[in-house]
């Protein structure tokens, strides 16, 4: 599977997920910038990576702003922003990256020859602004009405 | 007559989603139940009474396909239909559950009525149709 083809399906996977699961309509920004530029610095963000083994092995991960969580957690469980906790946000989190590589693999997988893991938690550490850069792999830069996130894929060489 | 569900899951936002949809669809559910694992699904399944399952496969501990085998060795759980809601949408995988036993298989991300529809085929639509009060679409989800 080339990396094209798996960005390209990612693109419609997130789309489809955000948009009917999370009620979130998404638009994939093209341009051509870093996670650093993406994201400003002051920014709080919160991701998950979800590991994959077979013909090409690597992990999805997904970084997301705080209170967009808190926006997407209350659209999914039928709740007000207010009302939604932190667990059910870290949740929240790690099942829209379930879904999306789930989803991902299928529409780009028929074979099923892909076997994903559990979806974890990034330690916050490692998603701060400065430490951005460290992630090697191919993003989608999705923008919603009135914020942003990031999806994306890094593959292991075998 | 009402059905009791045990919803597996390790994520408890979809857990409570999917028993979100189940309530709203008006199906006469008499009891939830819910797990987060298949070890854990077995446990119940042990000491309560479920008329249906709808489990994810990736899941920690055992996964969904692992439970379907389990339940398949008991003779009590081997006859309670299990549906399986999952990521995992490759046909591969959906043969796979269907030859192990599953009854029913709703790829993630999914719709209310994806749901609905699937349990209507297999518990029947009495139910969901009688006690439903309106709006077919899965009510206010």
């Amino acid at each position: 599977m080339d990396k094209k083809t798996m960005m390209e399906t990612m693109k419609v996977a997130i789309s489809n997920v955000m948009e009917t699961m999370f009620f979130q309509p998404v638009q994939i920004n093209d341009k051509n910038c870093t996670l650093q530029e993406w994201f400003s610095d002051k920014e709080s963000l919160l991701g998950a990576k979800l590991n994959f083994t077979g013909p090409s092995s690597g992990s999805c991960y997904f970084l997301i702003p705080a209170k967009l969580v808190s926006e997407i957690t209350a659209n999914f469980l039928g709740l007000e922003k207010d009302e939604t906790n932190e667990g059910q946000r870290r949740d929240t989190i790690k099942e829209a990256l379930n879904m999306i590589g789930g989803h991902m693999f299928s529409l780009c997988d028929n074979e099923g020859a892909i076997s994903l893991g559990i979806p974890e938690l990034i330690e916050e550490k490692n998603i701060k602004s400065y430490r951005l850069g460290e992630i090697k792999g191919e993003t989608v830069f999705i923008e919603t009405e009135d914020s942003h996130l990031a999806a994306g894929v890094i593959t292991e060489m075998k | 007559m009402s059905f009791n569900v045990l919803i597996v899951d390790d994520s408890s936002s979809m857990r409570a989603i999917i028993k979100k949809i189940i309530k709203v669809s008006g199906f006469g559910v008499g009891e939830f139940l819910e797990a987060a694992d298949g070890k854990e699904a077995l446990e119940i399944l042990a000491d309560k009474w479920v008329d249906i399952v709808l489990t994810d496969i990736n899941m920690p501990n055992m996964n969904g396909m692992e439970l379907i085998v389990e339940m398949k060795k008991d003779e009590l759980m081997r006859s309670i239909p299990v549906v399986m809601v999952t990521t995992e949408g490759s046909e591969k995988k959906m043969q796979e559950a269907m030859d192990l036993g599953a009854s029913g298989y709703v790829t993630k991300p999914f719709l209310p009525e994806d749901i609905k529809k699937t349990l209507s085929s297999i518990m029947g639509e009495e139910d969901g149709q009688k006690n439903h009060d309106g709006d077919d679409e899965g009510g206010d989800f």
